[in-house]
């Protein structure tokens, strides 16, 4: 009845598990911490401005290219533009992906909450990341280039949302960015030994859900304001001043600011 | 209530190379039995559901109490102890795996050596001077051994890094358990002296940067170790010191 | 001779792993073996505390008092030397262990709490939590870890000690071992060796020891011609959760809440307890002892339940089992005072012993006796030491509660300085001092049973043996039935020769490991059933209804089994009792 003894394995196999902590080495903690970190200053910090200057739209075209011009007169503002926001949010995409690719994802066993946030976190991520490749790349650098053209900015993001894809488009990346923006500050907390013990955690919990949730409602917002309550918005509010012209330009009101057109 | 039989199926590996065959058994019912006196039964009478031959089941185990830490095992696809593990309470048919995250060395027995590496790694002891008598420890209120006795209730099973989605060959994160040590050791008044260097080996690559506070550990800790609120603890610890030593050395 | 003297440690408990942390300390180099993880080893199982005379509560405790209680509770039958060293480095030992990084419970002011225990009248137990066991070898284990890190210790960890390999004067010069895993067998030089390899609760079968619980290491060291003394003396606790596995303690406090003990008077009551009205109840415990009802002292409790079982063949369901019954206090009180051991009992059981009679039965606890060793723990085989519950020296016939955990950290505090004493003044063996001789013997007999084409297997023998043993030689022994025992183990020693390994593979083989510790359980066996068929009298654990009386004149005498001629031969020694003259013990007394 025995299976027969099979001949004794000629050495001692080789176990190959996950390698003990290296202690002291390397500088991936400085890295991951960077990251963390950029996500909530600068990238977090820039978010909450834009939904903020985005909200502004409910005000219509005009209220918004001035605070497209606004924001476009600030001094220094390339080098803001790249050093507080390309370069930390292509490092915060690019080691975030590195990140998620690392994680082995489980709540196909574990279907606990936390573990849900975990994937959670991994999926807004790479949402935000491919819509804010696109966002970056057809908003600011293709067509008509909004820094110079402040006046344009409401119709080019009505003539982007025309189109019901990109609309949807806008509306998941609107929420998942919010969401990846309001567990990242409670990941953040709790990383960071802000909050220890179960209790500070709940608490801060529903801080972090108010906050995602106002700032998703306020995106959403805008959206809706740019695509349904001023419809056909012109091309450009804000047209240059034609060369040589001395302020005042004229007295006679030019169409933006005519309040029924405001108010339309 | 009344079975006559349990349904078991085992995934098997006759050695680390080999690959895993599923076999399936049908044990005698008795109330009460647990994962481990299952197994017992298997070696009692070493034959398959088709009544073939085969070898008694190769696993680890000690205490039965859930004390040791040996027996842990993925029991229906989750990590647990197969001690504390009830028939009674098991949905059949019942399915064991080893831990997936460690060598297999045969059957569900595994290497969990790297805990033990890694609490190395961290100085997980208090450097006393001798063994001779040199009179009582340090005065210690109870407020703090209230917080260092869960810590020290550690049975080293291994299941906070097994069900850890960031624990794995990538990362090679340290886990919750040797951190959660870090803190006991660090909190402990003569321990406290190797403190910076636990710190410093914690923030060494697979170290608590690793975590993603996905809270699996905490879920699934057998003995219900606060080992979130270690790692934040710790968390903070290694920062505030990565930050003295940037400035300081 | 040797500049360091080389001593390898078997068993990583609390004895072993005190007699590694000494050795390390002195400069020595130290090899630890142990089949599992030291952390995972036997002595993480102990719960309720350590005893040591501190005298923090003001009572006027001393170590003279602690010593005495001791002598006392082990019926006298303790060398009396050995234990008043104990007892005296008590404190000094729990302040060690304190400087270690015990989480010990504290006092108010930060000072270490003690608690009352059994068998004394003073807060002589420091304790910490309910897992004080666990919390103490952690300590020792992470002195290990840092010894080892400094390269002063090398771990074999998952290597089984098999015998002493002994040169041609008869002088141990190191140890055979196989490795678990890869099953090869290898001899490792020692100038002295110090075996700390627990209990043997594995020979009852069932009981509250570990899986690792065999006593193969110290049989295999009896069969090469080592004293195993007092093999008789065993202690049952009388009040353990049955399992399919195992038994798990349910401690005392359960009683001392209130708990009572009962059986249906009906043996065929099918009836579910609680529908079960109280006139058809038996509480023989407060029938036959109505003064103190559950509360009778430990061993009275342990043979009152067996008398039950086996004697009336009153068990519940005819199975050996009795109900300890908790619910007719309220859920509120339960929880305040019982939760954490409530707790076990729901986790293992699946019942909820608020809602439902929980059922217990005395279960195999602890081993008094154990190698011989002179008061320096030295076997009588030169250079080889042993420590903790695998020797005899400190319990006599009963070990007191808390006090199992310091002898096995005092037994390794002196058997590492004595090793180390004894390696620095050894010559040097002639030829190879027996490796090759040794090897040779162990491949034989693995070969033995690898090839061997018999019918039995290896875990119903070992089955019969543990029902045997807990049938005659646990807490009420008759001469026929140990007769019977003994008759029944040389049948399963004739039956082992026929045994046959469903698996024969040499990669973790397991069921092999377990069938070479099962030849060693079974000729330890006879030593405790023999030991316990010569003794008639009755002296703590040990109890004959025949001689229920001690008998101080023929028996104040420590049992020595020697291994002649395939068999125990026995002589007997006498106690060392210089220090405190034997009196009669009753605790019905003074209960």
């Amino acid at each position: 009845m025995a299976t027969a003894a099979p001949p004794a394995p000629p050495a001692t196999p080789q176990l190959h598990g996950v390698q003990p902590l290296r202690a002291g080495e390397g500088n991936s903690y400085l890295w991951r911490k960077l990251h963390s970190l950029t996500g909530i200053v600068p990238i977090g910090a820039f978010l909450v401005e834009h939904i903020i200057s985005n909200f502004e739209t409910l005000n219509g075209p005009l209220a918004y290219a001035q605070q497209v011009k606004f924001l476009n007169s600030l001094p220094l503002v390339r080098i803001l533009e790249w050093g507080l926001i390309f370069i930390p949010l292509a490092f915060h995409a690019l080691y975030g992906l590195f990140i998620a690719v690392r994680g082995r994802s489980n709540v196909n066993v574990y279907p606990w909450a936390g573990n849900w946030m975990y994937l959670s976190q991994r999926v807004t991520g790479v949402i935000a990341f491919l819509y804010i490749i696109q966002h970056v790349w057809r908003q600011r650098f293709a067509g008509v280039s909004l820094p110079e053209n402040p006046g344009a900015a409401f119709h080019k993001v009505q003539v982007e949302l025309s189109n019901p894809w990109m609309l949807a488009i806008y509306v998941v990346a609107m929420i998942a960015t919010s969401w990846h923006f309001a567990y990242g500050i409670w990941l953040f907390a709790a990383k960071w030994g802000i909050t220890p013990g179960e209790k500070a955690r709940k608490k801060f919990g529903y801080v972090c859900g108010v906050v995602g949730t106002a700032l998703c409602l306020m995106g959403l917002a805008s959206i809706w304001a740019v695509v349904y309550k001023y419809p056909n918005a012109p091309e450009n509010v804000l047209p240059e001043q034609p060369a040589g012209v001395v302020l005042p330009a004229s007295q006679t009101s030019s169409p933006i600011s005519d309040p029924s057109f405001v108010q339309k | 209530m009344a079975q006559s039989t349990i349904k078991v199926e085992i995934k098997r590996q006759s050695s680390p190379g080999a690959a895993a065959v599923t076999e399936k058994f049908e044990i005698p019912y008795r109330p009460g039995m647990n994962i481990t006196s299952l197994l017992g039964e298997i070696a009692l009478n070493p034959v398959d559901v088709a009544g073939k031959a085969t070898t008694p089941v190769t696993y680890d185990s000690n205490c039965l109490e859930e004390i040791c830490g040996s027996c842990a095992m993925l029991i229906n696809g989750k990590a647990r102890m197969a001690c504390s593990a009830l028939v009674d309470k098991l949905e059949q048919p019942i399915t064991l795996a080893p831990l997936s995250k460690f060598p297999v060395v045969r059957d569900l027995a595994v290497d969990r050596s790297v805990l033990f590496e890694n609490l190395k790694k961290v100085k997980a002891w208090v450097p006393i001077d001798g063994t001779y008598d040199l009179g009582p420890g340090p005065k210690q209120a109870p407020q703090i051994q209230e917080q260092r006795y869960p810590l020290s209730n550690c049975i080293s099973c291994t299941i906070c890094m097994e069900v850890c989605p960031q624990f794995n060959d990538a990362t090679g994160f340290v886990g919750a358990a040797t951190i959660a040590q870090t803190k006991l050791f660090n909190m402990d008044p003569s321990g406290s002296v190797l403190k910076e260097e636990r710190l410093r080996a914690l923030a060494g690559d697979g170290g608590i940067q690793e975590c993603g506070f996905a809270q699996n550990c905490v879920q699934a800790c057998p003995k219900q170790l606060p080992l979130t609120e270690a790692i934040s603890d710790m968390g903070r610890d290694v920062f505030v010191q990565q930050v003295k030593d940037l400035f300081a050395r | 001779m040797a500049a360091t003297p080389r001593i390898i440690v078997v068993g990583g408990g609390l004895a072993g792993l005190s007699a590694v942390i000494k050795i390390a300390e002195a400069g020595g180099k130290v090899d630890l073996f142990s089949i599992v993880p030291v952390k995972r080893s036997h002595s993480v199982c102990a719960q309720g505390g350590i005893n040591a005379a501190k005298n923090l509560k003001g009572e006027g405790d001393d170590v003279l008092k602690h010593f005495d209680d001791t002598i006392y509770g082990g019926d006298f039958l303790a060398n009396q030397t050995p234990v008043k060293q104990m007892t005296a480095q008590g404190p000094a030992i729990i302040d060690l262990l304190d400087r270690m990084g015990v989480p010990f419970n504290r006092t108010p002011e930060g000072l270490l709490d003690f608690r009352r225990f059994g068998g004394t009248l003073y807060h002589r137990t420091a304790f910490a939590g309910a897992t004080t066991g666990q919390q103490l070898l952690y300590a020792l284990d992470e002195q290990v870890r840092r010894f080892e890190a400094e390269g002063k210790v090398t771990k074999y960890e998952g290597w089984e000690f098999l015998s002493a390999v002994l040169d041609s004067k008869g002088v141990c010069r190191g140890i055979s071992a196989m490795d678990l895993r890869s099953m090869e067998l290898r001899t490792f030089p020692a100038d002295a060796i110090i075996v700390c390899t627990g209990g043997n609760g594995a020979i009852f079968g069932k009981s509250t020891n570990s899986v690792v619980c065999t006593g193969s290491a110290q049989s295999a060291l009896y069969q090469q011609g080592a004293y195993y003394a007092n093999g008789e003396f065993i202690q049952v606790h009388p009040t353990a959760i049955p399992g399919e596995d195992k038994l798990r303690l349910m401690s005392e406090s359960a009683r001392g809440e209130g708990g009572r003990v009962w059986v249906p008077k009906d043996k065929n009551d099918k009836r579910n307890p609680k529908s079960i009205p109280e006139g058809d109840r038996w509480y023989f415990l407060e029938e036959w002892y109505p003064k103190y009802g559950n509360l009778v002292p430990r061993d009275v409790a342990t043979r009152a339940i067996f008398k039950v079982v086996y004697e009336h063949g009153m068990g519940i369901d005819g199975q050996p089992m009795v109900y300890l019954d908790l619910t007719h206090i309220d859920r509120e009180t339960l929880n305040r005072k019982l939760e954490g051991i409530l707790e076990i009992y729901e986790k293992f059981v699946g019942d909820d012993p608020r809602d439902t009679p929980m059922k217990i039965f005395p279960g195999m606890h602890y081993t008094m006796g154990g190698l011989w060793v002179d008061f320096n723990q030295q076997t009588n085989i030169p250079g080889v030491f042993a420590a903790g519950e695998a020797d005899y020296s400190i319990h006599g016939a009963n070990r007191l509660g808390a006090n199992s955990l310091l002898s096995c950290i005092y037994g390794g505090f002196v058997a590492g300085p004595e090793a180390m004493k004894y390696a620095k003044s050894l010559p040097a063996p002639e030829g190879d001092g027996g490796h090759v001789a040794e090897l040779k013997r162990q491949q034989e007999f693995n070969k033995l049973l690898l090839n061997n084409p018999g019918t039995e297997n290896p875990f119903k023998i070992w089955r019969e043996l543990g029902e045997t043993m807990t049938k005659h030689a646990t807490i009420i022994r008759y001469n026929a039935g140990l007769d019977e025992a003994d008759a029944k183990i040389v049948e399963l020693l004739e039956r082992y020769r026929n045994v046959n390994l469903s698996d024969k593979s040499q990669w973790a083989n397991t069921s092999f490991a377990f069938t070479r510790q099962l030849w060693n359980m079974l000729q330890l066996g006879r030593v405790i059933v023999q030991g316990a068929r010569l003794r008639d009298e009755s002296r703590g654990a040990h109890y004959k209804p025949d001689f229920p009386d001690r008998n101080d004149e023929k028996f104040l005498k420590t049992t020595k089994a020697s291994f002649k001629d395939e068999a125990p031969a026995f002589e007997l020694e006498e106690v060392d009792i210089q220090y405190i003259k034997p009196r009669p013990r009753r605790y019905d007394a003074t209960a």
